[in-house]
Parts: structure tokens; sequence; C-alpha cells
């Protein structure tokens, strides 16, 4: 029974990917006092988008038609990891939040090969600006997800869930504030989004992300939007699991499963709001000031790991 | 009334977590009024705590010395910092000397240090340790943001963000002073911000920047 | 019975590479006789792989004493350490080899050809020596014969001055290292009164403190010489790329295994760990290492030179582990100190596996273009499709991404940094965990440099007419190069096939270590990820839809060249901005004409990046001895009367010394 909602914990990651991207842009365009595209607009592209056809540029070999494929596996792999409404995940295990981000990297590695192989300067453009931020990104990453694990002495998210369950909301520790705000720019800068890139952006000056995916179109383009979807989506569900997880069906239920999906959506909802109030309000950060916004988020992490040791456990 | 108690001692309990994400944020903030609005945050941050002990303490002096905080160093400092900044129109940039990862680094080890200190001598005194070292390093971070911010008018906020620490340490540990000193300190920096006001407006005068690394003439 | 055919086995492997093999192929003189000496090679290392196995896998042991025939004692030994390693050195030797076959015939006229397979082959036989001996004078002998007969093999490529130079560079660190090591062995001596390994294993027990501090550190020092630890590692990158790529990948992927394996025997066998602060100085070395070879890594546009910093890198991340393991022993953690030394054992393993396989994806290239430099290559997947594969899977591996091999042990790596926070030291508690950021780091700084290398050599757009005319490599070329990419991939999703053996030595040289549960869970994790990935992957593939070719946008352009494309130093450009402290780059810039600056005809921008040890650490160091050196030249006056004087003097001097010692 628990493997089965761990499926639909997954299936839900997966299928409602889109959907985050759709309401994180109405609620821009509500700033921007727009009226915006429909909340459903992204199921509607990739349908569109897989009923195309595939144009591949005659320089390709076969890592250009199979990198998109690669990215799209790699992000489905990496919902398995994140519990939603139950603290457990389909491979929760000791150590796994190394593989989450090792999963991602793996996708995004053959994403930035699938650039290049594209042969125009674009595709290198945003390959080698990415390349510049994914690493600098991996660090804080990974401390942060350190620190939160060393806080909970457990080293697995469906541990580290379970500890937060048992403990008060009031009972802020530096480490978690600290360690939530290096992820919280991890994730600007993992998922693409203001102030690191502009996702909604097509301007050489201004692409990384968009730069890197130029040349695909059709099945292809879809899977690698579809992808970058589950890929904010995951993470968001990250950040709700390790930060504030106060909801999720202890026990499997089905009045308990569905009160933790609605507290879920809640939560969700707060984030995107967040976010979407973020990316409005900061202006694109120029390329070599990203440095500098990653090096606060390392810094910021290490601090987290430190204060690990001051805070008692 | 339970409810109150409950708020106010988990608040007493964790503040010091938000001073240390005040004193980060100062450190990287790259304009004046980020920096002024960071300082009012942390003077709130700071009267919440002393209205939270005097309704531990039950004491009644705590209020009217919250009263004061509230007044002078959320509201009108940083009013009358605004306002100079207006009036003096020079670029709104803080000038750092070093980078946001360096100073963010240098806010950790400051951090570190406080507590090492405060653990250091933790056995003899009794007093919250997240506290005491909160205070220590904003008297750190005050000096670190007058030594590495070359202008004017961030001198004078490291002032601030050191007196604060200097307060709030003296809080802690006699559990408020007695009222006279409190307000004769008051006094002081009051006074002593004027002066300097009206100096900053001397040196725009005659050098025309308020770029205090150019200000090379204290020789012998 | 199985002891004896063991016995008969490794004398085979012996008695083929160091006698049979260089005898037949010195004395060759058609091509079919130089194959069969080849096979020979490669059969008896096919025979090593089956001794190194029965003694890893299972529970055989191996002993072969040499010294009747020598005035010093030679003894081989087999346990399981020494297996492991021989297992790495067959395992690899295989494929190179084959690769070799087809490579030195293209390369090399008939003569040197087969001079550089006898070398090769006592090459190998030296390092097998290395990793086998349980004597010190015959560790100390296979040690010295590795250095040589690689230089010779060096020197083998060509005889231009700047190539001796190098060869000197590299044959003066590494008589400096061996030094240290001699020293080392030699400080054992006043207490195991014998330079046997077992007695030395007993002596270590009794060593006083400050001895073992000696030699840890003239250990650390003459073995990081040869693994190639900043800041000893100035040789690497002079002498690796100007090899030919097989003995580099022999150099590279096996050589500097051979110092791991010593510097292991030192610190877990022989000093059985030692104070803290031992495993925080290897932690630092491994950590600088990791980041600057890395670092230096990204600038480069020489494959080869690429590869050869790449190396160093890694070697840091061995180190990283092993400081880890002996922090964890001076704890008293024994089965976090076997996990972390797991980790470094098998990243040891990945490493000889991944960087043999890339060197020999640098050899495919440089037969197919002449050329190495990234600049001048491009497009050459779809030309060379199962070399740009295998070295696709290379690529991975080293950047240490899931399902293959190079992912395991920095998983295992990243764990026992995390396992730190529950030591009781602050200290640990802190640095462990912190490593994770700095391992992080270098992880992700591989996976930009290996974006930027497959992606500049085998993808896009040829660059220069050798890349556009480029074939695929020979069957056998490809073959060893395939081999080698299996097992990556074998490794990758079946790790418990070398983790389960690894966790049982661990337990014979950590006391009290039992099998960490790690090793268990990763192993049942992986093939479910490998099979979620692939099973998504072919999913996906099954969804066909048609496909068209249509030219690369250019943004209104039609047509697009090959200049058009990223470069390697264009790609690498923002992350050397970002790290620019670290490189120190001299700049030249010349418009000509130089007295019409304003309407230049030609501008030429020239960077050279030096790297600052010579200028700083070395040059200060060099110059002192050099000055002492013509110092003690006074004592050389030419005039024979001096030197009988000389020699009086020393009679005296004797016979006052035997006067005033009683």
């Amino acid at each position: 029974m628990t493997t089965a909602i761990n499926v639909l914990q997954a299936l839900l990651l997966i299928l409602g990917a889109p959907l985050v991207t759709g309401i994180v842009g109405k609620i821009k365009a509500a700033i921007q006092r727009r009226q915006g595209a429909s909340i459903w607009r992204p199921y509607a592209e990739i349908a569109k988008l897989f009923r195309k056809e595939d144009l591949v540029p005659p320089s390709a070999s076969w890592v250009f038609r199979f990198a998109p494929k690669v990215l799209f596996a790699t992000a489905v792999c990496a919902v398995a990891f994140v519990p939603v409404l139950q603290p457990s995940a389909l491979l929760g295990s000791r150590g796994d939040f190394f593989f989450l981000v090792y999963l991602l990297a793996l996708g995004r590695f053959f994403l930035s090969l699938g650039a290049l192989d594209g042969g125009s300067a674009f595709g290198g453009m945003g390959a080698s600006r990415d390349a510049l931020i994914s690493t600098l990104a991996e660090a804080p990453f990974l401390l942060g997800l350190v620190a939160v694990s060393i806080m909970s002495a457990h080293a697995d998210i469906p541990g580290i869930v379970m500890w937060t369950l048992q403990r008060n909301v009031f009972d802020i520790s530096a480490v978690h504030i600290l360690a939530f705000t290096s992820l919280a720019m991890v994730v600007l800068a993992e998922t693409g989004r203001m102030p690191v890139d502009n996702p909604t952006t097509h301007l050489e000056l201004t692409m990384i992300h968009e730069g890197m995916v130029l040349e695909y179109s059709g099945p292809s383009l879809a899977l690698v939007e579809w992808a970058s979807a589950i890929k904010l989506h995951a993470m968001l569900a990250l950040l709700i699991s390790l930060f504030g997880p106060w909801g999720m069906a202890s026990t499997v239920s089905v009045w308990g499963i569905a009160a933790a999906l609605l507290l879920y959506l809640a939560k969700l909802t707060a984030l995107m709001i967040l976010l979407a109030l973020v990316e409005s309000v900061v202006a694109k950060l120029r390329m070599y000031l990203v440095p500098d916004f990653l090096g606060v988020a390392s810094a910021v992490s290490a601090l987290a790991v430190i204060f690990t040791t001051l805070v008692k456990r | 009334m339970g409810l109150v108690a409950i708020a106010t001692a988990k608040f007493l309990g964790s503040f010091s977590v938000f001073l240390f994400l005040t004193v980060l944020l100062m450190v990287v903030a790259r304009r004046i009024s980020t920096s002024v609005l960071l300082f009012s945050l942390q003077s709130a941050i700071i009267t919440a705590e002393v209205f939270a002990m005097g309704v531990r303490e039950k004491l009644a002096a705590a209020y009217v010395v919250g009263a004061l905080v509230l007044l002078i160093k959320v509201i009108a400092i940083p009013y009358a910092f605004f306002r100079l900044v207006d009036r003096l129109k020079s670029p709104r940039d803080v000038k750092a000397s070093t980078t946001p990862t360096q100073s963010v680094f240098i806010a950790g080890a400051m951090i570190y240090l406080s507590y090492a200190a405060v653990h250091s001598f933790g056995q003899t005194v009794h007093v919250p340790e997240d506290a005491l070292a909160a205070a220590v390093a904003l008297i750190l971070t005050g000096s670190f943001l007058m030594v590495s911010r070359k202008k004017a008018l961030m001198q004078m906020l490291g002032l601030l963000v050191l007196e604060n620490g200097i307060f709030l340490a003296a809080l802690i540990t006699t559990f408020g002073m007695p009222l006279v000193i409190e307000i004769g300190i008051f006094f002081d920096i009051l006074v002593g911000l004027l002066l300097m006001g009206i100096f900053t407006f001397r040196i725009r005068d005659t050098f025309d920047h308020l770029d205090v690394s150019k200000l090379r003439r204290l020789r012998g | 019975m199985q002891v004896v055919s063991i016995q008969v086995a490794f004398g085979f492997l012996l008695a083929s590479l160091g006698l049979l093999a260089p005898l037949v192929l010195i004395a060759s003189r058609t091509k079919r006789v130089r194959a069969f000496a080849i096979a020979l090679i490669v059969g008896s290392n096919v025979v090593g792989c089956f001794v190194a196995g029965l003694c890893f896998w299972g529970e055989s042991k191996l002993a072969l004493s040499f010294s009747r025939f020598t005035p010093f004692p030679f003894a081989l030994a087999l346990d399981k350490l020494s297996a492991f390693f021989l297992l790495l050195i067959c395992a690899v030797t295989v494929p190179v080899a084959l690769f070799a076959a087809a490579y030195f015939d293209r390369h090399y006229d008939g003569q040197r050809c087969k001079w550089a397979w006898a070398f090769s082959s006592l090459f190998l036989l030296s390092m097998i020596v290395v990793v086998t001996a349980s004597t010190g004078f015959a560790f100390l002998v296979g040690w010295e014969l590795m250095t040589l007969v690689s230089a010779g093999l060096i020197l083998m490529e060509g005889d231009s001055s700047e190539r001796r130079h190098n060869v000197f560079v590299y044959l003066l660190m590494m008589h400096a290292g061996a030094a240290a090591v001699v020293a080392s062995f030699f400080l054992f001596l006043p207490y195991s009164h014998s330079l046997d390994f077992a007695g030395i294993r007993a002596a270590g027990a009794v060593v006083p403190a400050g001895t073992r501090v000696v030699i840890f550190l003239l250990a650390f020092v003459g073995f990081g010489t040869k693994a190639g630890i900043i800041p000893l590692h100035l040789w690497l990158p002079r002498a690796h790329p100007i090899a030919p790529s097989p003995v580099s990948a022999l150099m590279s992927g096996v050589m500097l295994k051979t110092a791991v394996y010593g510097f292991v025997r030192f610190a877990f066998d022989f000093l059985a760990g030692g104070p803290s602060w031992f495993g925080y100085v290897v932690l630092v070395a491994g950590a600088v290492s990791g980041l600057l070879g890395v670092l230096y890594a990204i600038a480069e546009h020489d494959l080869k030179r690429l590869l050869a910093y790449h190396s160093v890198e890694n070697i840091g991340i061995i180190y990283l582990g092993l400081g880890t393991s002996l922090v964890f022993l001076a704890n008293h953690a024994p089965v976090l100190a076997a996990l972390a030394l797991i980790a470094a054992l098998l990243h040891t393993f990945n490493h000889a596996l991944f960087k043999s396989l890339l060197f020999l994806g640098a050899g495919a290239i440089s037969n197919a273009t002449h050329t190495v430099d990234l600049e001048e290559l491009g497009g050459l997947q779809r030309r060379m499709p199962v070399t740009g594969t295998a070295f696709l899977i290379g690529c991975c591996s080293i950047v240490g991404l899931p399902l293959f091999n190079g992912f395991i042990s920095e998983w295992l790596t990243f764990r026992s940094f995390l396992a730190g926070s529950v030591l009781m030291s602050t200290k640990a508690q802190i640095v462990l965990p912190l490593m994770v950021g700095v391992l992080a780091l270098i992880g992700g700084l591989a996976a930009a440099c290996f974006v930027k290398v497959f992606g500049v050599a085998f993808l896009g757009r040829p660059r220069s007419r050798e890349a556009e005319n480029a074939v695929e490599a020979p069957r056998l070329m490809r073959g060893g190069m395939t081999m080698l990419a299996a097992a990556c991939l074998l490794i990758g999703i079946l790790p418990g096939i070398l983790l389960r053996p690894l966790a049982s030595l661990t337990q014979v040289l950590i006391p009290g270590a039992g099998v960490p549960d790690e090793i268990v869970s990763i192993a049942r994790i992986i093939p479910w990820i490998a099979a979620i990935i692939l099973g998504v992957t072919a999913l996906t593939a099954l969804f066909r839809r048609v496909q068209r070719m249509a030219p690369t946008w250019g943004c209104g352009l039609s047509q697009l060249t090959s200049r058009m494309q990223y470069t390697s130093t264009a790609f690498s450009k923002p992350i050397r901005f970002v790290f620019s402290s670290v490189y120190k780059p001299d700049r030249t810039l010349d418009k000509l004409p130089a007295d019409d600056p304003y309407f230049p005809v030609s501008i030429s921008y020239r960077s050279v990046r030096t790297t600052s040890y010579e200028k700083a650490l070395y040059r200060p160091f060099v110059d002192r001895i050099l000055s002492l050196a013509h110092q003690l030249r006074r004592l050389q006056t030419g005039n024979i009367q001096v030197y009988l004087l000389y020699i009086f003097l020393t009679l005296v001097a004797l016979l006052a010394f035997l006067r005033f010692q009683r």
C-alpha cells in the first residue's frame, strides 16, 4: 500500500509539473497586470509539440537525438526520491539525496552535449554559461542538504521528513533557516529562474537554458520542456518536504492521504506565489554577478553545516 | 495570557536566529537604503526582545526602554538616514571593499568567533548563550561595516549597529539597566549622530564626495 | 594443489613479461614473431587476471621467493591488497595491449616497434613486482625499474631537446621521491632488522611516535611525488602528454596507482594509522590537488595535457578518501574508516579503467587526425562512432554520473564525509561535512570540463581538414576501448562485484571493521535507478515521429561555418574568469604596424598560462642547491697532491674515531 502511494506521489509530481509552470506564469501575469495565458496552457503546448515533426541539424549525431530522452528519464527518476503525501519515497534510502543531485547533473550533462551538437554559437553559449552555473550550484545544493541531514541524524530524505514531523514548527533552528535560504537560491539557479536566468526570453543576451534547447523541436522539445517543469515541481516539493512537511499522512488511509494532498497543494501554492513575486520584483543578474549570488549561497550553506556543531541537536 | 507567555518564551529562545540573519543580509547589502532598512528591522527585533523581557520579568521600566528604542532606533534614526541620503544626492551604492562571498564568509567567521568567546565564559555567568553570541556578533558586524564600507554614511550605520550590540549585551547580562543610564546612552548617541551628520555635509561640501578611503590627511 | 598451480601461473606471468616476451621481441625479424610475442604478453596478463581474481575474490594466498638468486632478499607475495592491485594492472593491460598492437604498428617502424614492445613488457613487469613485493628490496627494485623503463618509452617517441628536458625533470622528481621512499623503509630497520614486509608490520607496533611521524611524512612525500599531488605534480603534465598514447594510458592509469598502493601499505598496513592530523594533512592535500588539478585541466585545449591534469584531480579524490579513513581510524571508528578506504580503493580501480579508456580514445583521435588539439577537432562522432561512444562512456565515468563506475566511488566518499558528523571531535564534525562541498565543486568543474572535451572534439562540425577526413579506428583499437567501456558500465550498474571483496580486504587492513551497510544499499538501489532510466528512455524512443533534416538556426545567416561554433577556449572562459585568481597568464598583445596603432593591419594576442609553482617554490630551492653544489666544487682543485691529502685526512679521522670511541 505504501508503494502504491509512492507511485501516486511520483505520478503527481510528473503529471502536475506543467500545471505548476502554468500557475506561476499566471501569477506573474497578474502581478504585471496582464491577463496571461491559461494555467492549462503548458499541457496544450506539450501535446501540440508531440504532434509535430522533429527537426535535426545535418551535423548532429545520435547524442543530439538522445539527449532530451535522457533529460526526461533522469527527471522522472529524480521524482522517485521526493516524498509528497507521506514520509516515504519510491527510492528512498540512506544517502539518497546524493543520487538526486547527481541524477539531475546527468540530465544537464547530456543536455549540454546536445546543445553543442547543434553546431551553432547559441548552443555553445548556452552550454558554456550553464556549465558555470551548474558547477557553482552543486556545492551549496549538497551542503544545504547535508546540514539538514546532520541536524536530523538521518541520511535519507524520508528519514529527515519523519524527524521534522516530530518537531515543533516554532523550534526554528538557525541551521534550518540558513539551509532554506541557500537551497532556495540553488533552486532558482538550477531551474533557470530569475534572477539567474529568464525562462521566458529567447534573446541570446539573456538566455542560458533557452539557449541550450534552441535547436530542439517537436517531441524532443516537448520532452525538454516537460523535464524542466518536472525539475521545478520536484525541487519545490523537496523544499516543502524538508522544511515544512507537517500534514503528511502518517498512516495510510483515504482521508489521511486526501488531507495530505490538500495541505501539500496549499503549501505549493504559497511557494509558487513567492516564486512569482521574486521573479517579478528582482531584476535578472548580469552573467558575471551570478557567481557572486551562488557564492553567497555556498557561504550560507557552509555556515549551516558549521552551525550544526553549535546548535544542540 | 498563557498564549502570550508561550509566545514570548518561544521568541526569547529563538530571536537570535533572526538577528544572525540580519547580520548576514547586512554584509551583502549593496545599497545604503537596504542597510538602513535592515538596521531598522534589527532594532525592531531588539525592541520585541525588550518587551518580551518586560513581560517575563514583570519590569515596568522595560516597557519605557522598549518604547524609547522603538521611537528612536526603529523610526526616527532610519527616517533621518533616508532624509540624509536624499539631501546628499550621492550615489546610493555602499562601496564595499569585499565581494559578497568574502563578506558572508567573514560574517560567518565572526559569528563562530562570538559563539566561541561566549562559550568560554558561559560557564561562569548564567546567560542564554545564543542571545549573548548574537550581541557579540552585532558588535563585530558593526566594526566590520565601519572598516569595509567606504561611504561616510556607512560609518555612521556601523556605529549604530555596534551600539545595538552593546545595548543587547547589557540587556541580557543585567536584565535591564537602570533607566537613567539607558537614557543617558541614548542622548549620547543622538548627539554623536547629529555631529556626524553635520560633518558629513561639511565633507561633501569640501571634497565633493563621501568616499572615506580618500581622506588621508590624518597624519602627523 | 591449487596453491602450486597459482604459483606456476604467477611464475608464468613474470617469466613471459620479464624474459620471454622481451627476448622474443628483440630477436624477432618478422611481424609474425612479433605478433606471437604480443599475444604472449596479452595471454600472460589474462592469466594474471585469473591469479589475482582467485586471491581477491577467493581466499587463496601466494608467496614466491627468489632470494637464492639475489644478493638481498627478493620475495613476492599476494595478499588481498596486492591481489587487488594486480587485478587492476592486468585487467587494464589487456585492453591497452590490444590497442597498442594496432597503434604501435602504425606509429613506429619495425625496429622501434619491437623495442617499444620490449620496454612495455618490462614496464608491466616492474609494476607487477612493485605491487606484489613482500620485501623492501623487491619493492625498490621494481620502483626504480618503473621509472627508468617509462623514461625510455617516452624517449622512444623522439629526441628533441624539449622532450629531453621534460624527461630530465621527470627522472629528477621520481628519484627525489624514491629517495624519500627508501628513507622511510630504512627508518624501520632498527626495529625490524630486515626489510621483510612481515617484519616491518610487526615492527610498526614498537616504533616510537617521533619516528612514526617522520616515516609517515617521508612516505607521504615520496609516494605523493609519484602519485602527483600538488605541489609535487610538476612532472605529470610534462611526461604524460609526450608519451605514446597506450603508454600514457598505462602511466596514468596504472603507474600512479602503484604510488597509491605504496601509500596505503605504509599508512594502513605498516603504521596502522596514526594521530588524526595525519588524516587532515592527507585530506587537505587531496582537496587542493583535486581543485587545482581540475581548474588547470579546464584551461587546457591539448587533450592529453588535459587528461594528465585530470589524473592529478582524481588522485586528489583518492587522497580525500584515504585522509578521511585515517581520521576515522584515529577517532576509533573502524567501520567508517573501512567505508572511506573502500571508497578510495574503488576510485583507484575506477580511475584506472576510465583514465586508460580516455587516453586510448586520445590515441585513436591522434591516429585518425594526427592532432590532439581540441581546437582542430570536431564532428568526430559521426566519423568514428564506436570510438566516440566509448569515449563518451569514459567521460561520463570520470565526471561521476550515475550508472557509471565513477559515481559509485564518489557516492561512497560523500557518504563517508557525511558520516564524519557522528564523531566526537568538533574539528571532524566541521571539516568532513564541508569536504562534501569541496568534492561537489570538483565534480561540477569536471563535468564542465568534459562537456567541453566531448562537445568540442566529437560533436558539432569539424574544425579542420584532418577532422573532416577522420576514419574510424582499426578493429583492435576499437576492441580495446570497448572492453574498458563495458567494464565501466558493468561496475557502474553492478558495483557489488567489487564492493564485497573490497569490504573483506578492509577487514584485514583495519581490525574491527565490519561490512559497512552502504555497500549493500548502493548495490541494491543502483540497478533500480538503471532500470527506471533505461526503461523511460526506451519508452520515449519508441515514440517515433518523422525526423527531417533542417539547417541549424543561424539567426538568418545562411552559411554557418565551423568557425562559428564555440571553441574549447571560449567554452571555458566563464569558469576561467570566475577562478581567475588561480590562473595568472602572461598576456601579450601585438598590434601591427606598431607606429600606427589606430589602423592596425593585424593584431596578435598570446596568452600563456604558467603555473606559479615553478617560480615561487621550485626555482629558489633549485637555485640554492645549485649554488651549494657550486661551492662544493672548490674541493675539486685538480691538484693530485690535494687529493692525496684528502685520503690522508680521512685515514687520520678514522683512526681518531677508533681511538675516541672507547
